[in-house]
């Protein structure tokens, strides 16, 4: 489905208030796998080949439209570094979907990937989606991650997989959108079981001419 | 599962990247707080329009959404699958061709997807009993006393609403406190069965004071909601009715205009007289001095006014970020007799003032809310290492050592009945390992509500070794003239990680911090709000000083 972000947002759009749903996400992973690289493609599209290690935590927004709907995505970037572990963890009870992500150069931070996922499992709820993201896949020549093996993790850890690049711009917002979808997914999935009558939210509802009032007319 | 975090292990520069964000993101949190309230009064609003009263007197067959009557054989209406009321035709919302809602029931559950709350719902499924509060948000709230007003107002409000309203949706009732660290799961579970108030959503509401150990949770939020106690003495309305006004920042001449339209629905000023005569008064908050108030026109004999003026204050824009504005609406009666109306509090920060043009809108009045659950301490505390004389003998260094804690003063005492003004003291009692206890007292202070002891408290002989292991307890008592017992205001304790709150101080600057106190005399909850970095000490200014 097309998917297009809206360039008026920008700056305001922290104090913006004109969105649907905000789901918050955490990109988790081992130090200098490009978690920063990949957020920062992702809400600026920019890329600076320096590597600067995250301080504990940062985030950024972004709105997108999608599924005929604004989502704010509120897009955590975590510290790598087990110094700051404490903090991180902290921070997956409050999201709703993960980017698993490693570095298809490095061995180490592929086969830290369980790890990883143990993490999630232990600090976040049960239905936490998860994509497992191998970065830099524009390395082909320093490769030593095959796909067939992200894949295979993938599968084993019943995660969905991308190989993307932050450097060229290689399956980055496709992995967001994914991600968003696939929350979209479980909303709608919970909310049947919760109660099978509100169903409309995604599938978009007609609306009689006596609807409740669009939600923006109210202040305050 | 309060998480046990503190950022004492980061290095100066780190935690002020740390703070940093929490602080954005405390940004974001109030941004979307208010987008959820906006939806929830959209759909209470939507409710009190259906609401049947006692007043009134109604058919039996009638929509239970727009009051229309229903005939017997035409237009019938339906049982609405949600609420099983009868609805019109035309109150309903078709989810597809073979299932309808009622327009509250769609409304309800449209808020509940938008407010995120099926996730909040999936996740209570893991976490069942604690509530949903990352510990950030405990430490950044606490930060920002303000945002803790707002998150009771609105807690306030909303349970003000829906006592009030028709309970028409018997919804999932949780209603959650939080201890901070010392999380009682029997008040929890107490607070829960309380509250046979059918809250609509998710009410997370931190508890900084837990109230004395006497009073139950339920006693410590109506108090909360009718503290109405400002020094200047004034009459109290029932809050009701709207404001309607547009704020507006002139960035080429640093002004920040506040455009005053009407307000329609007020509560009379003198109920029994039916006499109102408004005016608006604003105040950019943190200052509440004569230069930061503004106010319109009187004007006479009305509950709609219109005003129609716009108030304006020179401020540079980097400034508003720490700025609330309280726009308060009020009757001036005879002789200078003033009644509140109502008022609403706007945090500048997350107001968007980039737009061209203004935009009117309307705000329900909302009752004042005073802090005095956030009874504060401040005070600094070092390591002081005296020059040793014979700095070759080791035992004549560990004496050598005092630990400094100056206590500044203390905000937001709470308010003695019997007394009124209080005679407050500090206890200082620093607990060593091996339960040794040194104690010391501050002079006390008369008839003072924000008292400024500027004491030093000093311990001596502690080795910072010892200290880890130590906990110091600082408690704040109104000093009886009469009765010979002294009267317990709030207390902290600092300490070592499982002992309370964490302490810092360090060997050569005081370490500054903001305690609030809790007010039980057993458990005090305890939150070091700031330590020594820039953003915290920006913030510890402008609360505190």
């Amino acid at each position: 489905m097309a998917s297009a972000t809206d360039s008026r947002y920008g700056q305001k759009e922290s104090s913006d208030q004109n969105f649907d749903y905000m789901f918050k996400i955490l990109i988790i992973g081992n130090s200098s796998v490009g978690k920063t690289s990949f957020l920062f493609r992702y809400a600026d599209d920019s890329f600076t080949p320096a590597f600067v290690s995250t301080v504990g935590i940062d985030f950024k927004v972004k709105t997108i439209y999608r599924n005929d709907k604004r989502i704010k995505l509120q897009i955590w970037d975590t510290a790598g570094q087990e110094r700051y572990r404490t903090i991180t963890t902290a921070y997956y009870r409050g999201a709703m979907g993960f980017i698993l992500m490693y570095d298809i150069t490095n061995e180490e931070s592929f086969n830290a990937v369980q790890d990883w996922s143990t993490q999630i499992k232990t600090y976040s709820w049960d239905n936490a989606q998860v994509l497992l993201v191998g970065n830099k896949c524009d390395m082909e020549d320093e490769r030593v991650v095959s796909s067939e093996k992200g894949r295979q993790l993938a599968e084993h850890l019943g995660f969905e997989f991308f190989e993307a690049s932050a450097k060229d711009n290689i399956n980055v917002k496709q992995t967001f959108e994914r991600l968003v979808d696939i929350i979209c997914e479980k909303m709608s999935e919970s909310l049947d079981t919760a109660d099978p009558a509100v169903t409309g939210a995604k599938q978009g509802p007609q609306l009689t001419d006596q609807q409740a009032p669009p939600h923006q007319d109210c202040a305050c | 599962m309060a998480c046990e975090f503190n950022l004492n292990f980061l290095k100066e520069l780190e935690r002020e990247a740390v703070l940093e964000v929490l602080y954005r993101d405390q940004m974001v949190r109030k941004t979307e707080e208010e987008r959820i309230r906006k939806m929830k009064q959209q759909l209470q609003q939507l409710r009190w329009k259906g609401a049947k009263n006692a007043r009134h007197e109604y058919q039996e067959r009638s929509c239970a959404r727009c009051q229309k009557s229903l005939g017997l054989l035409v237009n019938r209406g339906a049982v609405c699958n949600g609420c099983s009321h009868r609805v019109c035709s035309e109150c309903r919302v078709c989810l597809n061709p073979c299932l309808w809602k009622c327009t509250i029931c769609y409304a309800h559950g449209d808020v509940k997807v938008k407010a995120g709350e099926w996730f909040f719902e999936e996740r209570a499924k893991k976490y069942p009993v604690y509530l949903f509060i990352c510990w950030h948000n405990t430490l950044i709230v606490t930060l920002f006393n303000k945002s803790v007003e707002n998150l009771f107002l609105s807690l306030t409000t909303h349970i003000k609403k829906i006592s009030k309203s028709q309970n028409d949706m018997a919804d999932r009732c949780v209603l959650t406190t939080d201890y901070g660290k010392n999380v009682e799961r029997r008040k929890q579970r107490r607070s829960q069965s309380d509250t046979a108030i059918n809250v609509t959503s998710r009410v997370s509401i931190l508890l900084y004071t837990v109230s004395s150990c006497k009073s139950c949770f339920r006693g410590s939020l109506y108090s909360l909601s009718s503290t109405c106690t400002e020094s200047g003495n004034f009459g109290k309305a029932n809050i009701t009715g709207e404001i309607e006004f547009a704020l507006k920042y002139n960035f080429r001449a640093c002004i920040l205009e506040i455009c005053i339209k009407a307000c329609k629905n007020l509560a009379y000023g003198e109920e029994k007289r039916k006499k109102c005569n408004p005016y608006v008064k604003v105040y950019l908050l943190p200052d509440k001095s004569p230069w930061s108030k503004r106010k319109t026109a009187v004007k006479k004999s009305t509950v709609d006014p219109e005003f129609d003026e716009t108030l304006k204050y020179k401020i540079e824009h980097s400034q508003l970020r720490s700025r609330q504005l309280q726009i308060s609406v009020w009757h001036a009666g005879a002789l200078k007799y003033r009644v509140f109306l109502g008022e609403v509090v706007i945090p500048l920060a997350a107001w968007n003032f980039e737009e061209d043009s203004m935009q009117f809108d309307w705000y329900p009045l909302k009752p004042k809310v005073i802090p005095s659950f956030c009874a504060s301490l401040y005070l600094k505390s070092k390591m002081w290492r005296k020059l040793a004389p014979f700095s070759g003998n080791k035992d004549q260094g560990v004496l050598n050592c005092q630990l400094q804690v100056m206590i500044f003063g203390a905000k937001n005492l709470p308010m003695l009945r019997s007394a009124g003004m209080v005679n407050s003291f500090v206890k200082g009692c620093l607990i060593l390992p091996g339960q040794a206890e040194v104690k010391q007292k501050s002079p006390v202070l008369k008839k003072e509500a924000c008292p400024q002891w500027k004491h030093l408290f000093v311990f001596d002989g502690v080795t910072p070794a010892q200290l880890q292991q130590s906990c110091l307890h600082l408690t704040v008592w109104h000093k009886s003239i009469f009765s010979s017992s002294d009267q317990f205001l709030g207390g902290a304790k600092l300490g070592a990680k499982d002992q309370g709150c964490q302490w810092k101080f360090s060997e050569k600057p005081f370490v500054s911090m903001v305690i609030f106190m809790g007010q039980s005399h057993a458990k005090t909850s305890t939150e070091i709000v700031c330590s020594n970095s820039h953003r915290a000490l920006h913030i510890f200014k402008d609360l505190f000083l």
